[in-house]
């Protein structure tokens, strides 16, 4: 392979011990990301962020998932699992990551060697920003009805249609989209993948602001937008075998105890501030859930010991988000319980010295069970996939 | 470590063949003394389970509670009565702990053997889980000691003799009390699954000084080790329990038919299914996490709450999947003849036998503070 994605690496980060390349990424983290960007209590924008994120990709780390000879840090399991533990426990936010973390390896897949060539060296560069087009106001965790048409005009796809809770669209030039192409076939099977430039007349990106008050996705409305044939990735009409392949690594990442191991040094810190601390009424509930969290983080390390010997998942990893996200949202309920009258003001507040955002949490905790599959969804596949119930 | 791991591997498989299910054998027990079966105990003494923790200086195996806990797990799930934990794990490893080699030489080949089952006494009416809680006091006297005092839950309660834990001048100490020293001192009472606990009432019961099995300050640490690895142990049963009662439950989810379709095809029951299914996850996670900690040499309050951990998980979900089984089956989950009733009952005795849920949610919580 001649081409240059124009990154290289300069070291074998899979021939150090596990060790050495935490200590790395902690001197790295520790020393360069911003602290008032720590932890920050809701999703933050590109505006904000991209000075952290142009030096990570100027060191070669935009992209840690992905394979060397394409720019990525070529991290196996075991070392990837290791940079997203070091990313959460810094609390560095994420910034619209849809290209690294979805884009990549779709393209590694399932694209073509020209598409792989037009598209990942802007990704590595940050200079273009992906977003994911795939829920519209009909479609959610039916996302196989989806109704965004696209039609064939000469080497062209016209595309018309609206997409909807698309994260972070306001920063993006680019999204990967799910369109209906054949309207005849079974649901699933008239679906195609296509690859869009935003920066073009018909596109209409409007953000939703979100109960918090913050606006962290959008409707894209899409009205005659084209793109090339050339931009199809797979084949026509199996865009929803291409969209199923992403579920994968993710899965176990948004089953990590990370989220809720903050929330409970969240919860500990209010609870001192407010007097509560050694209140048995409270340690009842705060025992359980320190436990239900050390149990979570049991699981969690069961689960990535298969990643890391390089076995596959199978389905049952599903009941691991459905514990971690749930278990961040009884953590997240119990600080507004415990925040008493403070939980009614909005923002960083002070208890007796102490400054907490209390409803910061509640909110963060709000969309984990929807997204990704809500947790009904979750649980519909758990009941029939993994204990064998029958099927309405 | 393969060694050991083909060995916990052999220990599984046997205790899988050996341990089978047979709800007739369980009912037949229930209403016999001692509640379960001295040959079926001896058989299993045999396949060298009742040995697992002893060291093999001691004539033990000298394995861990990894090894235990793959024997009590196959013993779960065949809802076998025998007190595998209490006296086949807890009894022997404390009793190769005692100093008194004499008094051990005599009991100890005998216990591994199944010919001698001894139970621990020294819980307080309170329940209390630390060895200090006891409330049976011991006086030295002319060559004697002299206890008095109540331990209850004393399990099981027909045994052929006690280590009874008391605190004397000074610390505590451990004490043979056979049996038939016991005269009308020790009362029974029914438990769930059919096995009787013990509640010892002593007042002045004299014995000689050579049966004392240890005394002074190596006695609670002793003590609390061997109620830890029990308490990992006993997880490992109940997650047994757990798996076969939530397996019972699913197979009757997918046969029964109401309404024209298999009841396990509305979505409310698919969901709380899960929910079960969750639980019964994390209760398995939490003991392997347990085991792990306790093989790799945790000790002291680590162990503990380590042990705390399981338990807390393994009582909570066992009784969950178990009241739910019941629900999800009907009126035919609550009768005697179903066998679902069989492990619930014996669930029940588990989860709230050496701390029960909240008691470990509260130890563990506690440690985790002093830490």
């Amino acid at each position: 392979m001649s081409f240059h994605y124009g990154v290289t690496q300069e070291r074998d980060w899979n021939a150090l011990s596990d060790t050495e390349f935490r200590q790395i990424l902690r001197a790295e983290f520790e020393a360069h990301y911003p602290a008032e960007l720590r932890y920050a209590p809701r999703r933050l924008r590109w505006h904000e962020n991209k000075d952290w994120y142009l030096r990570m990709a100027e060191k070669g780390w935009i992209a840690p998932n992905w394979p060397v000879e394409y720019g990525g840090m070529g991290l196996s399991a075991a070392k990837l699992l290791i940079f997203q533990e070091e990313v959460e426990r810094w609390g560095i936010g994420r910034y619209q990551d849809h290209g690294t973390l979805m884009l990549g390896p779709v393209l590694l897949r399932w694209g073509t060697e020209e598409q792989r060539r037009q598209y990942l060296p802007d990704v590595l560069a940050c200079k273009a920003i992906w977003c994911q087009g795939y829920s519209e106001p009909g479609s959610g965790s039916d996302l196989a009805s989806l109704k965004t048409k696209a039609v064939r005009e000469g080497d062209e796809f016209v595309i018309t249609g609206q997409k909807i809770w698309t994260t972070l669209a306001q920063d993006a030039t680019h999204m990967f989209v799910l369109v209906r192409t054949d309207f005849e076939a079974k649901k699933q099977e008239g679906i195609s993948f296509l690859l869009v430039d935003l920066a073009q007349k018909g596109v209409t990106v409007r953000p939703i602001r979100d109960m918090a008050g913050h606006e962290e996705f959008c409707e894209v409305f899409l009205d005659e937008v084209r793109t090339p044939v050339s931009n199809l990735v797979g084949e026509l009409n199996k865009g929803w075998t291409v969209a199923k392949s992403l579920l994968g690594f993710e899965r176990i990442h948004v089953g990590s105890p990370k989220m809720p191991e903050y929330g409970l040094t969240v919860l500990e810190k209010l609870a001192r501030a407010r007097g509560l601390w050694a209140d048995p009424v409270f340690r009842e509930k705060y025992g359980a859930l320190k436990l239900d969290v050390a149990h979570l983080s049991d699981a969690y390390n069961h689960f990535t010991g298969i990643v890391v010997r390089g076995e596959a998942l199978g389905q049952d990893i599903s009941w691991l988000k459905v514990w971690a996200t749930e278990t961040f949202q009884r953590i997240a309920d119990l600080v507004v319980d415990t925040a008493g009258p403070f939980a009614a003001i909005n923002g960083e507040l002070e208890i007796a010295g102490t400054r907490i955002d209390v409803l910061a949490s509640f909110y963060k905790a709000r969309p984990p069970t929807i997204y990704g599959g809500s947790n009904e969804i979750q649980r519909n596949i758990l009941a029939q996939q993994v204990l064998g119930l029958p099927r309405k | 470590m393969t060694e050991q791991n083909e060995t916990i591997d052999l220990l599984r498989n046997s205790a899988a063949g050996f341990a089978k299910f047979d709800g007739k054998r369980i009912r037949g027990w229930r209403a016999n003394a001692p509640g379960f079966d001295r040959a079926h105990w001896r058989q299993m003494a045999e396949q060298g389970w009742l040995s697992i923790l002893v060291p093999e200086a001691e004539g033990g195996l000298g394995l861990g509670v990894e090894a235990a806990s793959a024997v009590a797990g196959e013993l779960g799930r065949a809802c076998a009565p025998e007190p595998f934990v209490m006296a086949g794990i807890l009894a022997p490893a404390l009793l190769a702990q005692a100093t008194n080699t004499a008094l051990k030489a005599e009991l100890l080949p005998a216990v591994l053997a199944g010919e001698t089952v001894v139970s621990l006494a020294w819980q307080p009416a309170t329940g209390g889980l630390s060895p200090d809680a006891t409330e049976i006091t011991a006086k030295r006297q002319a060559g004697q000691i002299i206890l008095s005092g109540e331990a209850r839950f004393v399990s099981p309660a027909q045994a052929d003799g006690y280590m009874v834990l008391a605190r004397e001048q000074g610390g505590l100490l451990l004490a043979w009390v056979p049996a038939d020293s016991l005269g009308d001192s020790l009362v029974e009472e029914a438990g769930p699954d059919g096995i009787p606990s013990g509640r010892l009432r002593l007042s002045d019961l004299r014995l000689p000084e050579t049966a004392v099995l240890m005394s002074g300050n190596r006695v609670a640490e002793a003590v609390q080790t061997a109620l830890d690895q029990a308490l990992i142990v006993q997880s490992a049963e109940l997650c047994g329990l757990m798996q076969r009662s939530l397996d019972m439950t699913l197979d009757y989810l997918k046969t029964r038919q109401q309404f024209g379709v298999a009841i396990g095809s509305f979505q409310a029951l698919q969901h709380r299914s899960v929910d079960l299914f969750i639980q019964q996850e994390l209760a398995r996670h939490a003991t392997a996490a347990a085991i792990q900690k306790a093989e790799a040499g945790a000790s002291g309050a680590a162990l503990s709450q380590a042990a705390s951990s399981a338990k807390a998980r393994a009582a909570e979900a066992g009784m969950l999947i178990g009241t739910q089984a019941i629900q999800l089956h009907g009126a035919i989950g609550f009768t005697d003849e179903y066998d679902l009733g069989l492990y619930v009952n014996r669930t029940m005795r588990l989860a709230a036998s050496l701390g029960n849920a909240a008691e470990h949610r509260r130890r563990f919580d506690d440690l985790s503070e002093g830490a």
